[in-house]
């Protein structure tokens, strides 16, 4: 089975025209269902040697899931893949794996305390007993050179950036010599500009090495760069296909992705006219986990009685700025004013008690306290306490919170039940009417309807209004435009580091947000 | 000069045990599981070499029995932590108290016994340099054995591809898996052999160092052996040097105090402890510790 | 961490007699291979625990200092803190309170000495607890492995001590304290050895229980240990928390330190309640931190060592056999105590 790939490897005129004809891979007709969502129907794709084929699509599109399948991790429900031209099954990865298909994947397979040879090594299956260091050193720097890509063998995995962590993870799959596809999964998203360049560079070589190579992207600019063939990918179906001859349109590929949404702007009520600022943020760097600067010297206001949305392409900053907007995380350097009151530097505490309510993304992870009740979480940072006897008086919190409007609203669970055995939907419930409960001066919501039905989406855009109508500043974070647009006042976009905006949705189009988030602001 | 040369002979000569157990769990540890209960299996090996030698003359299979027993003591360990997933520092305990209890029980007939076990022998030709002769070169022959290991354990963990396998498994058993590796094969195997090199360093303890057996004779140098690999970062080389140093703070003691100076012992003692927490400060000011990354999560969150 | 990982509430009881009775089953087939009557040995062992007052009595001594270095290890692990230094707090407290009775309390009266010493004592535990506290907070050391380790520079502050400055010249030439005057020594119930410090571990218990249950500290307290983020999140100062938990256990850990000096032996010697504080996290981790399961997994603990002693003197088996049935009992319950995989 795994010599069915060798024989393109011998480049002769006849075997490189059969290989242009013949895909390396080939899927048809996949489907894939995860309970009630059909991640992918009917997906049909195809990559042959010497060519990038892009597939583009916004986030949970089915991309990855697609790539899943053709790396073995999942079995497709329906469809047949073809590894040069005959049916053949993927599952597991190291079925895959023996028919020369190498996967480079977002969240890296490397072992941060061992050196990159070392991490090369363990996918390496076919050597013996000893490790011969020098051997493995050269074999790595040829493979390297061959694509110009720079890496030190004998460096340590945390030394190095997400860059130079991605180069080891792809000489890991050059090295296994039997690779003839890769798939590169999101790959530019942790890449600096100037690194995406030498990154597009390098794919092109892999190109001309014979390599057929899929390349999962959100990114246009990218496609339209380097790729021979696209796909468009939108709610689990393929929507287009093109080729490099037809050219692609930048245009047509941005309306493919995000589709014909209806952008209503129906509910929208403008807020009272005499808006005061609340919040100011100058000069604000903040850096992410692995300390690289995720945002540089932004500034934007917060305004009373008034929604700002943040668009933009997850992992551009969003998940930092809301965390040091609360005080968990520090910032490398500028102010957080909340009227005139430098909040940079103080702890969580103090932006509680100043009236910052923040809402985070991950609620199971960022605010769920495993075995206690609804009620009990409500008092976190959300219903007052009133103590009895050292005690939380727990009798008058409950009456508080049944009698709370939005509690009831919402459709929060009863306060007994366990929240770590709610539905995601439910938590989300809670936490939000938690936050409108305090009736703070500034809410911070991270995508607030995420695991929502569409009834309860329209009851917690009700409430934000509502806020707003009293008042409250509000900062709304989410990669759905439709929902920004619906919701917000003004719109800022986080890219490339920076702030892009604030721009007015009544006057914008969606795809100009739309190609400001994939193409990086280059305005 | 002659009082260098003692203090430092004495230094491998009494820790030579603990750098057997201590470079046993650099191998455990390097695959993610801390077994405090390297104390039982040392006891273990103590009693099960010294019963051996006692009862066939022979230590050679005083050693090999030792160590075997130490092995099945870190076996209940491995099988306890890895495949029913318990809590891996109760668990190591829990095998300490038994491993007392066991060797207590089953040694009390061999209290007060001597036996002849392995004599110190001077290496020809390497004896006889100056200094260096004395202090390394007239010992017996488990502590030679020692020697030879601590290179070999390095080897074995930087040079070969299991020992990249081994090192991975502590860090990210998911990468090993993917690779199509069994991350608890593989940490069972290490444990195992950790419990072996416990084993053989009580029997170096009883036939070797004391020549007898008495209850507890370990008086916990199972458990410094265990902590000696945190000071050691986890390295071999390292964890040896820790043990030397334990064995130096008791050697010195003996040496002054057979000298007639008069200053308590205690102070002394405590400097290996008071250095490892002196070089996890340190470690931690660099912003990476070496601890592998499965053993943070038994020690808990950060 | 949390009272859900209660070893005893995940099994019916059925499943729970059937366990005691296959431990009982096996550790009679090996007293038999051992020359013994099984039947005889238990019911001895039952005899000299539960079977008259002495018995009783001397079961409650030994539980006693279990009981509070298991909730010196409960207190830290509300907040999700692994402490293993219930050893070196008890010897500090033992030490510090050594210290207060032989230079500063000697002549006080019953009524003002004791409390002043059991002080003496959780101030000791106390200042133990405040270096991995420290080296938690600033520098972000792990408790577990300081505590550890501080366990042993503990014994060896003891032993500098004893064998010094505290070693009593009446002792011929034994390493140990001077006697505590007899107004320092904890009162006991008439014509027995049984102190008034079971009851005091059961207070402390009692209030570590009430105050996780039924405070608002404590409520704060297990929204630490559940989820830190969350906890940051709702504004409590997550560092500060960790710490005072930190040090309150160890001022526990010291109290059992006093109340074995002042209760039982009069006098600190080096080997002074050695061991017990390991054996307070093996009781701990059995009760899965709750603070009053901690009384019954003590009082087992300490059952089994009071049986062994009577063994000895009964059925001429060596004493150490118990330990063996101490070591087999955990190891059963650690293995079947958690289901395996994630």
């Amino acid at each position: 089975m795994r010599n069915a790939l060798k024989l393109n490897t011998t480049v002769g005129d006849t075997v490189k025209n059969e290989s242009m004809t013949t895909p390396l891979l080939e899927a048809r007709g996949i489907t894939i269902r995860f309970g009630d969502l059909v991640a992918n129907d009917k997906v049909n794709i195809s990559v042959k040697a010497g060519q990038i084929h892009a597939i583009l699509g916004e986030n949970g599109a089915g991309k990855s899931t697609l790539m899943k399948i053709l790396y073995g991790v999942y079995k497709q429900d329906e469809g047949t893949t073809f590894v040069a031209g005959e049916p053949a099954t993927l599952h597991p990865p190291a079925r895959a794996k023996s028919y020369g298909i190498g996967m480079v994947f977002q969240d890296f397979r490397l072992v941060p305390a061992l050196t990159v040879l070392e991490n090369i090594v363990l996918a390496m299956p076919r050597l013996g007993f000893w490790l011969n260091r020098k051997n493995l050193h050269d074999q790595i720097l040829e493979t390297a050179a061959r694509y110009h890509i720079m890496v030190d063998p004998d460096a340590y995995i945390w030394q190095l950036d997400l860059g130079q962590r991605q180069r080891v993870e792809i000489i890991k799959v050059l090295i296994a010599c039997d690779t003839r596809v890769i798939i590169f999964d999101e790959p530019t998203s942790v890449l600096t500009p100037q690194e995406v360049e030498s990154f597009l560079a390098m794919l092109k070589k892999l190109r001309t090495g014979g390599y057929g190579i899929l390349l999962i992207t959100h990114k246009i600019g990218e496609v339209i760069n380097c790729a021979d063939y696209v796909t468009v990918l939108r709610e689990g179906r393929v929507t287009y296909h093109a080729g490099r001859k037809n050219g692609f349109k930048e245009n047509e590929l941005v309306k493919q992705m995000i589709g014909e949404k209806e952008i209503s702007t129906v509910n929208k009520t403008k807020g009272r006219d005499s808006k005061k600022i609340v919040l100011r943020v100058e000069n604000f760097t903040v850096k992410c986990d692995k300390g690289r600067k995720i945002l540089q010297e932004i500034n934007f206001t917060l305004k009373s009685g008034e929604i700002t949305g943040i668009a933009g392409i997850s992992g551009n900053g969003q998940r930092e700025l809301v965390e040091a907007l609360f005080g968990l995380r520090t910032p490398v350097s500028g102010n957080i004013f909340l009227e005139n009151i430098n909040l940079v530097g103080s702890h969580p505490k103090k932006f509680l008690e100043s009236g910052i309510v923040y809402v985070p993304e991950d609620l199971i992870d960022e605010q769920v306290v495993p075995g206690l009740s609804i009620l009990e979480h409500m008092i976190l940072g959300g219903i007052p306490v009133t103590s009895k006897r050292f005690n939380v008086d727990w009798r008058k919190a409950h009456f508080d919170m049944v009698g709370l409007e939005e509690v009831q609203r919402l459709g929060v669970a009863s306060p007994e039940r366990r929240v770590d055995q709610l539905s995601g939907g439910n938590v989300q419930r809670m936490v939000l009417a938690r936050a409108m409960a305090r009736i703070p001066k500034v809410l911070l919501v991270s995508y607030p309807s995420k695991g929502l039905d569409i009834f309860t989406v329209r009851t917690v855009h009700g409430m934000l209004f509502s806020l707003k109508e009293k008042g409250v500043a509000i900062l709304v974070i989410s990669e759905d435009l439709t929902e920004l647009f619906s919701l917000s006042d003004t719109l800022i976009v986080l890219a490339n580091q920076r702030v892009h905006g604030p721009h007015d949705p009544d006057e914008t189009h969606p795809h100009a947000i739309g190609q400001i988030m994939l193409k990086g602001g280059e305005e | 000069m002659i009082f260098v040369t003692e203090v430092l002979t004495n230094a491998i000569r009494a820790g030579t045990a603990v750098g057997y157990v201590s470079v046993g769990e650099v191998i455990g540890q390097r695959s993610g599981v801390i077994n405090l209960g390297a104390e039982g299996s040392m006891l273990a090996g103590a009693l099960t070499a010294f019963a051996l030698t006692a009862w066939t003359g022979n230590p050679w299979y005083g050693v090999m029995c030792g160590g075997i027993s130490g092995a099945l003591m870190s076996l209940i360990h491995a099988f306890v932590v890895i495949t029913r997933n318990a809590n891996q520092l109760a668990t190591g305990l829990a095998i300490m108290f038994f491993g007392q209890g066991i060797t207590a029980y089953f040694g009390s007939s061999y209290v007060n016994l001597q036996i002849s076990g392995f004599e110190p022998i001077a290496l020809p030709f390497l004896s006889d340099i100056p200094i260096i002769g004395s202090i390394f070169f007239h010992h017996d022959i488990l502590t030679y054995l020692s020697m030879l290991m601590v290179p070999l354990v390095w080897v074995f963990l930087f040079s070969t591809k299991w020992g990249v396998i081994l090192r991975a498994t502590g860090e990210r058993d998911e990468v090993v898996y993917a690779h199509g590796k069994s991350p608890n094969c593989i940490r069972y195997m290490a444990v195992v052999v950790g419990g072996f090199f416990a084993g053989v360093g009580g029997a170096q303890l009883s036939i070797a160092f004391s020549h007898s057996w008495m209850e507890n004779i370990t008086q916990g140098r199972g458990l410094i052996g265990v902590i000696l690999v945190i000071f050691a970062s986890w390295r071999p080389e390292r964890a040896m040097l820790g043990a030397y140093l334990f064995g130096g703070s008791q050697a010195l003691i003996v040496s002054l105090q057979g000298r007639g100076y008069n200053f308590s012992s205690f102070l002394l003692f405590m400097i290996p402890y008071i250095l490892t927490i002196v070089v996890l400060v340190m470690v931690e000011r660099t912003g990476w510790n070496p601890m592998p990354e499965a053993l943070k999560k038994v020690f808990g969150r950060g | 961490m949390l009272a859900k990982r209660v070893f005893f509430n995940k099994y019916s009881i059925g499943t729970k007699i059937t366990m005691a009775l296959g431990i009982c089953i096996v550790y009679g087939v090996f007293l038999y291979t051992q020359g013994a009557n099984p039947f005889l040995i238990y019911y001895e062992m039952f005899q000299a625990t539960f079977g008259n007052v002495y018995g009783i009595g001397e079961v409650a001594i030994k539980a006693t200092p279990f009981i509070l270095t298991a909730l010196a290890v409960a207190i830290p692990a509300r907040v999700g803190l692994i402490s293993v230094g219930g050893e070196g707090q008890l010897a500090c407290g033992a030490l510090s309170s050594t210290f207060a009775a032989v230079y500063i309390f000697k002549d006080m009266p019953s009524f003002i000495g004791i409390p002043m010493l059991l002080l003496a004592g959780a101030l000791g535990g106390a200042l133990w607890a405040v270096v991995p506290g420290i080296l938690k907070i600033v520098a972000r050391v792990n408790e577990t492995i300081t505590t550890l380790l501080l366990n042993y520079v503990a014994f060896f502050l003891v032993g500098y001590f004893i064998y010094g400055i505290l070693k009593s010249p009446d002792a011929y030439g034994w390493p140990f304290s001077p006697r505590f005057s007899d107004s320092l020594r904890l009162p006991t119930l008439e014509g027995t050895r049984i102190h008034i410090g079971i009851l005091i571990a059961v207070a402390v218990a009692i209030i570590v229980w009430y105050v996780t249950m039924y405070t608002h500290l404590g409520f704060r307290m297990r929204v630490v240990g559940g989820n830190v983020k969350a906890a940051k999140h709702s504004g409590i100062i997550v560092e500060r928390m960790q710490f005072v938990t930190l040090i309150v256990g160890g001022a526990v850990g010291g109290l059992a330190g006093v109340i074995e000096v002042s209760g039982i032996e009069g006098h600190l010697r080096p080997m002074t309640g050695v061991g017990y504080g390991y054996m307070g996290f093996l009781v701990a981790w059995m009760a899965g931190n709750h603070p009053l399961l901690i009384i019954p997994f003590a009082i087992l603990l300490a059952a089994i060592s009071v049986g062994g002693n009577a063994l000895e003197m009964h059925s001429g088996l060596n004493s150490s056999i118990v330990l063996i049935l101490m070591g087999f009992i955990l190891i059963v319950i650690l293995a079947i105590g958690k289901r395996g995989g994630k």
